[in-house]
């Protein structure tokens, strides 16, 4: 095959099938190259040489011996270092959790290795998964490979980064409030947060029990179909769970959009659009259109207050979580993430269980009002050109809040909704970083958000282009 | 987003943190925590627009499987 390092996961897994390429000698790659960006990019917290050259040569024996373990069979992806594993360190991109070792394997994790995925290691992420821009102090910020001077974006920074420096073929990150759309969408790459229940956490670390999700990250619609397809399922021991049947996503992905119903909320989403942006959005739809979709105006109810409302549930959740640490190594926070999470003190319990019993009548009313004469909604995946991490760093300036908030604006609201919402890169603004697209389904729908992502690469090349640092 | 007649000021923040146990926060946390507590208590205010006494609990699992689309 031609270079392997451009082939999409599903490419690679297929050569991987057919022998056109050994495991062992596509995992020496992504380690050699992971080896040569890490200490530009930061993305790895541990590079784990040994374990996934072991892991990819049991894999070539099984294939040799006509076994395959299942449909990533040799391919090499990495995790956000918060998916819990007896074999390693889980640090949870913290202090507090340095040389932690979970019990038992994160179903996830499990469930992507059953599968064949080799692990190439933990990649870095915002210190217990609580901020978007992808900075930690404790192990250093993620930086962005297409301009090593912008955000890789957070809390799944690594994530994003491994996955657009063609360093992993997948990666596996956690969404409480944008972590996984925002990394995907500032790196130029696609990321999935599914359905709440679709994939299961257990053995994830907690931010937030109610609003947690975990989902993937890839190049490629077919990329994110086939590992969705992989870690989602009813899982005992995550009473958040679902029990309904996981469909076939490629299958789905496969589709036309003909006469499909594209929403486009007509208040909150679109309101604080940077010009640049706005161009790359507008060109993007106009693509989906010339593809077969047409555009419907749609109003989201209660959209300016879905994201405070997932906080009110977060702050809340987090604090009771971090409680003990709060009390007794307070000084082992960054003092960032210390003052989000004891947000939760000052939020009454009142307050938190009407948040949490407003999110079905909200849910229902979204479906109903915002979805009702349409398909799915698109929204930019970020509403503003990718900024630098020195203006969003502690001290960034008068402005520094101002673009954190706007960094999840667009996000957010879905966390709290529960429903699914995939970032897919359209183009670039004209600094050079990517811009990305936001598509919301309703619950479980995350065939339908496949189908339109995948129509669009059809027709575009975006995810083809590579950055500078690759 | 909150009304500043409504917003949580410092001082009962500090309370609420030493009640909760935890060792105290120097200013600018203390009013960080007031704002973040502010505007999502303000957003529960401005959203609870009915009684919510008949909601079922815990059924937000439930209602997302209600409002799916049949499998294709």
């Amino acid at each position: 095959m031609n270079d392997p390092a451009q082939a999409t996961l599903t490419e690679i897994a297929t050569a991987l099938a057919g022998g056109a390429v050994s495991s062992e000698e596509l995992t020496r790659d992504c380690l050699a190259r992971a080896h040569r960006l890490n200490p530009v990019l930061n993305c790895f917290l541990r590079i784990e040489d040994e374990a996934a050259l072991a892991a990819a040569r049991r894999a070539d024996e099984l294939r040799a011996t006509g076994r395959r373990l299942g449909p990533l069979h040799g391919v090499p992806i990495a995790i956000k270092d918060m998916f819990y594993d007896p074999a390693r360190e889980t640090s949870s991109g913290s202090a507090i959790r340095r040389g932690f070792r979970g019990d038992a394997t994160a179903v996830a994790l499990a469930r992507l290795q059953a599968a064949g995925a080799i692990v190439l290691g933990a990649l870095n992420m915002t210190e217990f998964a609580l901020g978007p821009t992808g900075h930690n102090p404790f192990y250093g910020a993620c930086r962005n490979p297409w301009n090593p001077a912008h955000i890789a974006g957070g809390s799944s920074s690594g994530s994003g980064a491994a996955v657009a420096a063609r360093i992993a073929y997948g990666t596996l990150g956690s969404d409480t409030g944008g972590s996984i759309r925002l990394p995907a969408a500032v790196n130029g790459i696609l990321g999935l947060k599914p359905t709440y229940g679709r994939v299961p956490r257990t053995g994830a670390m907690p931010l937030s029990w109610s609003i947690d999700h975990v989902g993937p990250l890839a190049r490629t619609a077919a990329d994110l179909a086939r590992l969705l397809r992989v870690i989602a399922g009813h899982d005992a021991d995550d009473p958040g769970a679902s029990r309904r049947p996981v469909p076939d996503y490629e299958a789905e992905a496969a589709g036309s959009i003909e006469g499909l119903r594209i929403g486009i909320p007509q208040d909150f989403f679109f309101d604080a659009v940077e010009p640049a942006v706005q161009t790359v959005i507008e060109a993007a739809l106009a693509m989906l259109e010339r593809a077969g979709a047409r555009r419907v105006a749609v109003t989201v109810p209660a959209a300016q207050h879905l994201t405070e409302l997932g906080r009110a549930v977060v702050y809340s959740e987090a604090a009771a979580l971090h409680g003990h640490w709060l009390r007794t190594r307070p000084a082992d926070y960054s003092p960032q993430v210390r003052a989000r999470i004891a947000t939760g003190v000052a939020i009454p319990a009142a307050a938190y269980a009407e948040a949490l019993q407003l999110r079905a009548p909200l849910l229902r009313a979204f479906c109903r009002e915002a979805l009702g004469e349409c398909d799915l909604l698109v929204t930019p995946a970020l509403a503003i050109e990718v900024p630098t991490l020195e203006h969003t760093d502690v001290g960034g300036g008068a402005s520094m809040w101002t673009t954190i908030a706007r960094l999840l604006r667009t996000l957010a609201p879905f966390n709290y909704l529960g429903v699914p919402a995939l970032a897919l890169p359209v183009g670039f603004a004209p600094g050079g970083l990517p811009v990305g697209l936001q598509l919301v389904g309703r619950p479980f729908a995350e065939g339908r958000l496949l189908q339109v992502a995948a129509e669009y690469q059809r027709h575009t090349d975006w995810h083809e282009r590579l950055p500078p640092y690759h | 987003m909150t009304d500043e007649n409504d917003a949580l000021d410092t001082g009962t923040v500090a309370a609420l943190a030493r009640f909760a146990g935890y060792p105290p926060f120097e200013p600018e946390t203390l009013a960080r925590i007031a704002a973040g507590a502010s505007n999502a208590v303000a957003a529960v205010r401005a959203s609870a627009t009915g009684p919510l006494f008949d909601a079922e609990p815990g059924a937000f699992l439930a209602e997302l499987e209600r409002q799916a689309e049949p499998p294709r």
